[in-house]
């Protein structure tokens, strides 16, 4: 079948009424926990993910996606409004956002970032949908030395790309492929670890520590440093904005959403690092660059396409290789491979109908969003006024009764409870956790591939080096190894560019 | 923040020598041609005890950046772990109503400490809306404990 007979197969999946309700549910509650400062996109995926047991995988998918590229969206409103980014991938939209707030350009910041949010979402699924088969008939040809090349080389990016230190980074990469390896062993299956603990044998399930890090780890840091935002009081007048805005706006919004879809694209990418960079760029280009950081309407409409472009080609690497670039997408592999599906070159000859239907989904999630959030800004302005005290007690119900669901077991909730003690500790000392899930989810399959390969070249090492993919891949990996070096040049470059800094995010959220 | 960064690499190279002693003294290592259960997590947590030695250098390097300083509500947090810790243990025998009812009333009372109306009427909300829609109408065989039946 050609392109267009796929998007129409796509669509009739995607608009059966359950779909569509999927879609919408996504989308409206993408947008609210975008705006909501103090719940994620990976928590609020994380604590659906029991719901989605029950429904089919592509329905799953469906919601889950747009809870993703939903709070995108959302996240702006918080950051224009507020000067508080929704979402980490909205901070940048904070420097001019809020300050066009302040000017009464309220309604022209809002309609800016909704309509280049929608633009770079439609390209961004465009390039989806035109580079996902290729690249997925390309990694056909991976066996078992080039999976591991490129798992050692994903890995090596979400540590380098995940924003921190590199060390600390690719330190809970190690540690969740540690964690990883708790339970059977994925060649001979042999019990490791597991102290006799019958519980232990099936591993530390995915979705408990996604639970307990990112749901009860994020509810413990917010309860610690607990703020209390207040709603710029102004009257969000001028929705349409003025034609010289659109006109302005008009560049940035291109270049972000081809900038965003690149690095998205990239495992660890996501849309926190495209957000940063295309403002950056934008800033350098203009011939008044002064205006930045004082409402310059480029300063929203580029970083606001660049998150979007990003949280849609962020699903490129998972739909064609498997490999989940970020939190956000690595729980929405853990909801695939709880329906018995895992994604990886095959995915899109063997299950079309998710693949297409999740793309035609995309295109109908947003419209909705832009719907959801021009025309109701209002409502969303209110739900900011429910204070998070209130709102911390159903987060942590939430994940209760979702850590017990997942086998009816309380030895569950008590496992999940201690990954939010440790998810905490790592918020506390500055450690990411979403290379720590990445890694856990990818661990087995690394490990796997690699003593596959040791096997089939009986210990030769040089089968890595001398099969052509994967040695480009491992020297991508090494290289990468050398970048904090690079990075710590490109940092001090973008923090003079970047210049006054956006206020740290009071919530200490996690991005993507 | 020095002592802070050395602490936690400190932990983290106790974790890579533990995994390391635990994997060799365990599992089998087997061979590079034919590598073991214990092969891989072996080298992981050598990988692990060489970026726990990187991080503690970098934290014990002179002029390491300080930290922020944060706002310290710790007991607060300590506080929470605890109830939920005590949380999976009543489960069973104090059913899901009873447990979650105590939990958001703590969260409520002692945690973001709300007027006591306030709080009884939404912990009872949160606790009794949420049976409703997971235990009976989603079906999730929650515990009822002695409230139910």
């Amino acid at each position: 079948m050609d392109l267009l007979g796929n998007l129409a197969h796509g669509f009739a999946v995607a608009l059966t009424p359950a779909n569509l309700l999927y879609c919408f549910l996504g989308a409206l509650i993408g947008t609210a926990i975008g705006v909501l400062p103090g719940l994620g996109p990976p928590a609020t995926i994380a604590l659906l993910l029991p719901v989605t047991y029950g429904i089919p995988p592509t329905s799953a998918v469906i919601l889950l996606a747009g809870i993703f590229y939903g709070a995108m969206y959302g996240g702006s409103t918080t950051s224009i409004l507020l000067n508080i980014p929704g979402e980490a991938a909205s901070v940048v939209t904070c420097l001019d956002g809020y300050q066009m707030a302040r000017q009464g350009r309220a309604g022209a910041a809002l309609a800016v970032s909704a309509l280049g949010s929608f633009v770079a979402g439609t390209l961004g699924i465009v390039g989806l949908m035109v580079l996902a088969p290729p690249l997925a008939s390309f990694a056909l040809r991976f066996g078992a030395p080039e999976n591991a090349a490129l798992l050692v080389l994903g890995l090596m990016m979400v540590g380098y790309l995940g924003g921190g230190s590199m060390a600390k980074g690719l330190s809970m990469a190690a540690l969740g492929l540690l964690l990883g390896t708790v339970g059977l062993d994925p060649i001979v299956g042999d019990a490791r670890f597991t102290y006799g603990i019958f519980k232990l044998a099936e591993g530390f399930q995915f979705i408990l520590v996604a639970m307990g890090l990112f749901g009860i780890g994020e509810v413990l840091v917010n309860i610690e440093r607990m703020v209390r935002p207040e709603v710029l009081r102004t009257r969000i007048a001028g929705l349409l904005g003025t034609r010289e805005e659109w006109r302005r706006a008009a560049g940035p919004t291109a270049r972000g959403s081809l900038l965003g879809f690149l690095i998205g694209v990239l495992p660890g990418g996501g849309a926190v690092i495209a957000s940063f960079i295309a403002y950056a760029l934008e800033k350098r280009l203009s011939r008044h660059p002064e205006r930045f950081g004082r409402g310059a309407v480029e300063g929203v409409a580029a970083p606001e396409a660049a998150n979007n472009a990003a949280a849609t080609s962020s699903f490129v690497p998972l739909l064609t290789l498997g490999i989940p670039g970020n939190a956000s997408i690595a729980l929405i592999l853990a909801a695939l491979l709880i329906h018995g599906i895992r994604p990886g070159p095959l995915l899109i000859q063997q299950k079309p109908e998710l693949f297409w239907g999740l793309i035609a989904s995309m295109y109908l999630g947003n419209l909705m969003l832009v719907v959801l959030n021009l025309p109701l800004i209002g409502l969303w302005v209110k739900l900011l006024q429910v204070p998070y005290p209130l709102l911390a007690p159903f987060i942590v119900v939430f994940v209760l009764v979702g850590a017990y669901s997942v086998n009816n077991s309380a030895s569950d909730v008590g496992i999940t409870v201690i990954f939010g003690l440790l998810g905490y500790l790592m918020r506390k000392f500055d450690f990411e956790p979403a290379p720590l899930v990445l890694a856990m989810i990818l661990g087995p399959q690394l490990e796997a591939s690699l003593r596959r390969a040791l096997i089939y070249a009986r210990g030769d090492l040089l089968i890595f080096v001398e099969r052509p993919i994967a040695a480009t891949l491992l020297a991508l990996a090494a290289l990468l190894l050398l970048a904090p070096l690079v990075r710590r040049a490109a940092r001090r470059r973008l923090a003079d560019v970047l210049a006054p800094a956006p206020a740290d995010d009071p919530h200490g959220r996690q991005g993507a | 923040m020095v002592r802070r960064d050395a602490a936690a690499a400190a932990a983290l190279l106790a974790v890579a020598v533990a995994a390391a002693v635990e994997s060799a003294r365990l599992l089998p290592y087997g061979a590079v041609r034919n590598p073991g259960p214990g092969f891989f997590p072996w080298w992981i947590a050598l990988v692990l005890g060489a970026l726990a030695l990187v991080l503690l250098g970098q934290a014990l390097r002179p002029g390491a950046a300080a930290g922020r300083a944060e706002p310290r509500r710790v007991g607060r947090v300590l506080g929470l772990l605890a109830v939920l810790g005590l949380y999976a243990l009543v489960l069973e025998p104090a059913g899901y109503p009873l447990a979650t009812f105590g939990v958001v009333l703590f969260m409520l009372r002692v945690t973001e400490p709300q007027r006591w109306p306030v709080a009884l009427a939404l912990a009872a909300l949160a606790a009794g809306g949420s049976y409703v829609l997971f235990g009976l109408w989603l079906d999730v065989p929650l515990p009822a404990g002695p409230l139910g039946r």
